[in-house]
């Protein structure tokens, strides 16, 4: 039996994607992986992977999936209602699979990306040390493309997990809202645009388009005064609010292109992304301003929240219940539910 | 040289030098960055070159804005500015098949510069293009610069497709298209080089090397692209300093 994980249904958008494409960007290769890369990582770390091992991404709708090997499974990312032989299962916490098993979803109820963390990563290819996939370019992946039903895609073989049972992180929910509060840092073409532009940046409210995918996020609000002068070219970095000639903001993501010519208002915080990333169409927002001194701040107890739950887990591996017996009970449990 | 470092989010900053396109300028942006690449104390994780600028993302669990910035100071400020001779830059050869079906706008450019579409190929021909920077998508040269005399804007509307290796002009640039792609440029003829590879994503050539366009016949077309499909194709470069009328 091949050791791999087997799509049944491909869901939408389903993509392999770990921490991105990098090192290559002076070639023009965009750097990809996950959108929300918070929700990967955090994947990855309840089915005890390092942060940035291959997931499965999926939009909106996940897919139907087929394990032919035992191994763990984590889902994190929007309300997917995920289903493990049709016993629905929690978002954000760790669970045993085995041959045959099948994991389903629903369409989400919220959000818009998911997650699926399998323990040791998807074993496809690496091209220029990574699997993520950017489509467009047929860049890694499986063959480049999204899922398709048939696909198989490798994976080790996993039987034990430390801890299992203490493997889930409570988040809190994220309901919906009426504005987003979005921070951000001035960007390197801030001081070109007017004071009325920067105003208005700060102040309007903007709504999410429907032209929203992995390249970027348009928005739409009243459109703002652009810089009088055009700017030659330069790099792009994710997160970065671009103002096109017709005065709407388009939020760059994972697949954006190397370079571009748009001035740069500002910059998402790192931390703030995901929420923008995650919210619906039509959702609103606002901008607000804060120093890249207390972005950092933000970014880096993201980073240390991570670690310590990483922590955590390997802590409580002494604690009871320990080891497989558990996880027979909770299978003996199932059936008696069953 | 005069720079200033300023902040594009918390995981990265630009290096900003004068707002120029400028060779000389350019090249010293390439040799930073190729310096930079060496120092792997210092956090970095990617680095972008374009025109004037040379972008930086770094790792916020190594290092911070204010820390890489002082570093990036002083290591600028100490760096010995290597004199960039013709010796030491190199020249990739791109073989082109022009008019036709590989070059549907070269009638139109041809009318545009007054001149016979034989002139524009020799005059596209005529001298190395020195690629500033790769963005856009993977392999995609800002290159330049042609002379004026064949110098067409853009198309009013873009095509909705161009083939892979469509070799185009906009205005005072001119470079391929190394992925089929919508695009705006006055397209004169198409190389048989397969520039995008998805196994093998890098292209055969860097920012900072120098493009020769190089007139090739249908029949060369065909056997250069077969020859490149199967990976057989050896790509022709050499230094800058055998080559006549380099900057």
């Amino acid at each position: 039996m091949q050791t791999a994980i087997e799509i049944l249904k491909p869901g939408l958008a389903s993509t392999i994607q770990d921490a991105g494409r990098w090192g290559y960007q002076a070639f023009g290769v965009p750097v990809s992986g996950a959108v929300d890369d918070f929700s990967l990582q955090l994947a990855n770390l309840l089915v005890g992977n390092s942060p940035e091992k291959a997931g499965i991404e999926f939009m909106l709708l996940g897919p139907a999936i087929k394990f032919h090997c035992p191994t763990f499974i984590a889902v994190t990312g929007g309300s997917c209602q995920p289903a493990l032989n049709q016993k629905q299962i929690e978002l954000n916490r760790a669970y045993q699979v085995t041959a045959g098993d099948v994991l389903t979803f629903k369409p989400m109820k919220q959000g818009r990306f998911g997650y699926l963390a399998v323990a040791g990563g998807v074993k496809t290819p690496a091209i220029l040390a990574s699997r993520s996939t950017t489509s467009r370019l047929q860049l890694g992946g499986l063959k480049g493309k999204l899922l398709a039903d048939g696909d198989f895609l490798p994976l080790q073989p996993t039987y034990q997990l430390a801890s299992l049972q203490w493997r889930h992180c409570d988040l809190p929910v994220q309901t919906p809202t009426k504005e987003l509060q979005l921070r951000f840092i001035k960007g390197p073409q801030w001081a070109s645009f007017s004071t009325a532009a920067q105003e208005m940046f700060c102040q309007q409210q903007f709504q999410i388009s429907t032209q929203a995918d992995r390249m970027g996020y348009r928005l739409s609000g009243s459109k703002l005064p652009i810089p009088a002068n055009s700017m030659l070219s330069e790099g792009t970095v994710t997160g970065n609010v671009q103002i096109t000639r017709s005065g709407q903001p388009i939020v760059l993501l994972a697949d954006r292109q190397t370079a571009g010519g748009y001035p740069v208002i500002g910059t998402i915080c790192a931390v703030d992304l995901p929420l923008l990333v995650q919210a619906g169409m039509k959702q609103r927002l606002r901008f607000q301003e804060i120093s890249v001194a207390d972005a950092t701040k933000l970014l880096r107890q993201r980073i240390q929240f991570l670690q310590q739950l990483a922590a955590t887990f390997q802590r409580q591996r002494y604690q009871l219940p320990i080891g497989p017996q558990q996880i027979a009970g909770q299978r003996i449990a199932q059936l008696f539910e069953a | 040289m005069k720079f200033k470092i300023v902040p594009i989010g918390e995981q990265a900053l630009n290096i900003v030098f004068p707002e120029k396109i400028d060779v000389r300028e350019n090249q010293l942006i390439h040799n930073l960055a190729a310096s930079l690449k060496q120092q792997s104390h210092l956090g970095i994780v990617d680095l972008i070159p374009a025109y004037h600028t040379l972008t930086v993302n770094f790792d916020v669990g190594l290092t911070d804005f204010e820390q890489l910035s002082r570093q990036l100071e002083t290591f600028i400020q100490a760096e010995k500015t290597t004199e960039i001779t013709a010796a030491s830059q190199r020249v990739v050869e791109i073989p082109v098949c022009y008019g036709g079906q590989y070059g549907p706008d070269l009638t139109a450019v041809a009318k545009f510069a007054e001149l016979t579409p034989q002139q524009v190929i020799a005059l596209h021909c005529q001298q190395p293009y020195y690629v500033y920077f790769l963005g856009f998508l993977p392999g995609f040269a800002y290159a330049g610069f042609v002379p004026d005399k064949i110098a067409m804007p853009r198309l009013q509307q873009p095509r909705l497709k161009l083939a892979a290796g469509s070799v185009g002009i906009a205005g005072k640039q001119t470079g391929m298209y190394p992925v089929a792609s919508p695009g705006g440029w006055q397209i004169i003829g198409q190389t048989p080089l397969k520039l995008y590879d998805p196994t093998n994503p890098l292209p055969p050539y860097h920012a900072g090397d120098w493009l020769q366009f190089k007139a090739i016949t249908a029949a060369d077309f065909d056997q250069i692209q077969q020859a490149s499909i199967a990976g057989k194709y050896q790509v022709k470069t050499y230094r800058l300093s055998e080559t006549k009328g380099a900057n």
